[in-house]
């Protein structure tokens, strides 16, 4: 492997200034160059848009970032932008690990991305209310049908509805890499209830709150709109008859690992955080339990699963829905955002035809790309799968959250073995696709004490309503934090990013 | 206001103003009994037993020889205990985490900053010498935070709720402290055959509830249990006094009750029943029965509490 040593040039001047111990932050970054870089070109040069910031940061000694750090640590810890771990004997809290060195997205590059992400959430949108009505695509020959018939997320329910302003998925989250070829690539969607905007939004407070002495030489997007637009979209799909819609945000309780989020989003929006113990329903309507008694709820965005949201119809031991509910929806009288049974459009067998369904739809070439994917459900791609175990990434087709992941080249042999015997037996349930290489970004590394390269993504959110829509100008660039880790997800000991949107 | 939330909003305002009491209780006894008159007054056992008297009663029943270090660690970091500090602290800030999206950033930032201070406080250095550091952090602490709910809030129905947390829970400590050394000046009385009414119990009653200067503006008198009964309970313009408290509840309740006149039944009926009730009461009307009427009022405050959960709690 061909490694490049970085060393930089005022690293004499920092040294003159300063004790031995205060060695300059970036005096050892060694960074791969089968990855794409986001701070220095394969020429040891820094890229246009970190050329400030860089030159800030070189100010800094390794002490002054150690204490940085500690601070904003502190900073989350005192917001309380945490998560429960529950342990044998205690509950700590844990805070998801931030890091002090922002991503920073030029003008132009954003735009592509955010064009890219609303058209796919409009493409999105258009295939489930075709899925759930007519199927043309399906009777067109462009998406298989057992595809549909094999997933477990297609809600029969949903068949014939029309949600509220025919929105099915209000709120998505896109998650983009960039490969050593410099280009975006669309990893997957999800259309359910994506999370981590409220993190873009800490992650800016954090920062600003640390670093603010470089925050003023940069011209980037606010982050903090994002609560009033989604509670303007989710005010655009109310009920029929509804003047000022009373809407709600639905939390499994202080117990979830996402309820910071939740009450964050209640919060920005200014309306009531309920559980599903807060709400009740007589004739059809959805009411809230208040200190006034019964008052009516119109919108519910709930952060529950579609499982869960309501034990008559689906899990029937679920403690966090509410009795009733999706009868009242199916009756109009409540709108839920996003709609039930969006699983269906965002499994990773689904998105392996999302450059044929935005064509499809929209009659659009896609804005963004799609890894190539092998599909095991497909005889002959089944083949090449199990013969190129060691040079693919595999994935379930229906899990989240990183879990069921194998990458081909950090497998030894009895493992790929393993591997080719759980495909083996149910390939409908993996794809594969080529290893994409993360790009790479400088990370501040506790232990090490210094900033080192590690692989980083980037979740957008896209907001879609009835006649109104909306890209959070920014975004959650997640870290692998572990070296050479190619799964970014906080359940894989990930962290995060803020992510800075140049308006130029 | 969901019914949820607002006894999550209740409690915050209780449990805050709870660790405060309790804070104060111990500072100004520990350290006004370290030059107190008499041996007794100076003695720990003495000290040590009424701060557990207002803390949790419970625990004095069970008569053992009270050990300083160990009192101080229950009464101030022991996570065990219900009725520590650190336990009312950690509730105070649970609750608020139960009603995050409805109060203010700040708010819940103060809160919960102090929950990790107190988390994280030096356990040996609390117990060993760091009482006075400690009560005095809490208290400063508590005080800021009631500024907070008074300066961030919207003054609605949330706020109401809170403020009847507080007062509810101030009056109830108040009563409980008063209880305390009212009995402390008996228990003297039958060691040293002192007098109740010119205790110096009094002077440090008054300290536990931060009053003593404004007490003596006020009445222009070295402390009598009259006067100090009289200031603590029935008047109005004490900022402490159960009077004041019993004021500010009616107050905030009718925020919640729009009723004129209501049911019987109700919080807000037994809490303007008791506000009259003690508006036209003089000291002199109680002289006879002093520790009945305490112990009266202090069940009748705690009565105020279940009647509240019952009328706006108990929906959910």
């Amino acid at each position: 492997m061909f490694v490049k040593k970085y060393f930089i040039k005022f690293t004499q001047k920092v040294f003159d200034l300063k004790a031995p111990t205060n060695l300059p932050i970036f005096s050892s970054y060694e960074f791969d160059s089968r990855f794409y870089d986001e701070i220095f070109t394969d020429n040891n040069e820094v890229r246009q848009v970190y050329e400030t910031l860089f030159n800030l940061f070189s100010e800094y000694s390794v002490d002054d970032f150690a204490n940085l750090n500690d601070k904003a640590k502190d900073a989350f810890f005192n917001q309380g932008i945490t998560f429960q771990v529950y342990g044998d004997k205690e509950t700590k809290e844990k805070i998801f690990p931030f890091d002090l060195f922002p991503r920073i997205i030029g003008n132009k590059e954003w735009c592509k991305i955010e064009k890219g992400a609303l058209q796919r959430s409009k493409a999105l949108n258009e295939f489930l209310w075709d899925l759930y009505h007519d199927q043309k695509i399906i009777k067109d020959n462009i998406v298989p049908v057992e595809l549909i018939n094999s997933s477990v997320n297609f809600l029969k329910q949903m068949k014939g509805f029309n949600p509220p302003g025919g929105i099915y998925n209000h709120v998505s989250g896109t998650d983009l890499i960039k490969h050593s070829d410099g280009d975006y690539y669309v990893l997957e969607d999800n259309i359910r209830c994506p999370s981590g905007v409220s993190y873009v939004v800490g992650n800016r407070d954090a920062l600003k709150r640390t670093l603010f002495g470089v925050f003023n030489h940069y011209q980037s997007y606010n982050v903090s709109d994002y609560g009033q637009n989604l509670l303007e979209i989710i005010e655009s799909v109310k009920p029929k008859g509804v003047d000022i819609p009373k809407c709600v945000v639905l939390t499994p309780g202080v117990y979830n690992s996402a309820y910071y989020e939740h009450s964050f989003l209640a919060k920005q929006m200014g309306v009531e955080l309920v559980e599903g113990r807060d709400l009740f329903i007589e004739n059809d309507f959805v009411y809230m339990k208040t200190i006034k008694g019964l008052e009516r709820v119109d919108v519910i965005y709930r952060r529950v699963d579609d499982l869960f949201i309501d034990p008559l119809e689906f899990k029937k031991d679920s403690l966090l829905g509410v009795p009733g509910l999706f009868k009242c929806y199916m009756k109009g009288k409540v709108c839920l955002v996003n709609a039930p049974g969006t699983g269906v459009a965002d499994d990773k067998a689904i998105y392996t035809y999302m450059p044929q369904i935005i064509k499809y739809y929209l009659d659009e070439e896609p804005i963004l790309n799609n890894v190539y994917t092998y599909h095991c459900s497909r005889p002959e791609e089944l083949k090449y799968v199990l013969e190129n175990v060691d040079k693919l990434v595999v994935k379930p087709v229906d899990e989240s959250g990183g879990y069921g992941i194998s990458i081909g080249n950090k497998l030894t042999k009895e493992e790929i073995e393993k591997v080719k015997a759980t495909i083996k037996d149910d390939p409908r349930k993996y794809i594969a696709q080529p290893i994409m290489s993360l790009s790479t970004h400088a990370t501040y590394i506790e232990e090490e004490n210094s900033f080192e390269p590690r692989h980083v993504d980037l979740r957008t959110f896209t907001l879609l309503g009835k006649d109104k829509s909306f890209v959070l100008k920014g975004g959650l660039t997640r870290v692998a934090l572990k070296k050479g880790n190619l799964v970014v997800n906080s359940s894989q000991g990930g962290g995060s990013k803020d992510t800075w949107v140049l308006k130029k | 206001m969901l019914a949820r939330v607002a006894n999550n909003l209740f409690w915050m305002g209780r449990y805050l103003e709870r660790s405060e009491h309790i804070a104060r209780y111990m500072n100004v006894n520990y350290f006004s009994s370290l030059d107190a008159p008499s041996e007794l007054s100076q003695s720990r056992q003495f000290v040590l037993r009424s701060m557990l008297f207002v803390a949790d009663e419970e625990e004095l029943k069970v008569g053992k020889e009270l050990d300083e270090r160990k009192v101080l660690f229950d009464i101030g970091l022991n996570p065990e205990k219900q009725f520590s500090i650190l336990s009312s602290i950690q509730n105070a800030q649970q609750n608020a985490n139960g009603a995050r999206d409805l109060i203010s950033t700040e708010l819940y930032e103060s809160i919960n900053t102090l929950n990790r201070t107190v988390k994280n406080y030096d356990k040996d250095r609390f117990v060993k010498n760091g009482l006075f550091d400690f009560t005095t952090m809490i208290t400063a602490n508590v005080a800021s935070l009631r500024t907070k709910i008074r300066g961030t809030l919207l003054h609605d129905e949330v706020y109401a709720i809170i403020m009847l947390g507080i007062y509810i829970e101030r009056a109830n400590q108040v009563i409980r402290i008063i209880n305390s050394k009212y009995n402390d000046a008996l228990v003297e009385k039958v060691n040293s055959g002192a007098s109740v009414t010119t205790s110096y119990e009094w002077t440090t009653l008054l300290k536990c509830v931060q009053t003593y200067d404004m007490m003596r503006r006020y009445y222009r008198k070295i402390p009598t249990s009259n006067t100090v009964l009289d200031f603590l309970i029935l008047n109005p313009v004490c900022p402490r006094s159960i009077m004041n408290s019993l004021n500010n509840i009616l107050y905030y309740i009718s925020f919640l009750s729009k009723e004129e006149i209501p049911h019987k039944d109700t919080a807000a009926f037994l809490i303007g029943k008791l506000k009259y009730e003690h508006q036209y009461k003089t000291i002199e009307d109680v002289q006879g029965g002093l520790k009945t009427f305490i112990e009266k009022l202090v069940e009748d405050l705690s009565l105020v509490g279940e009647k509240m959960d019952k009328d706006y709690f108990s929906l959910y």
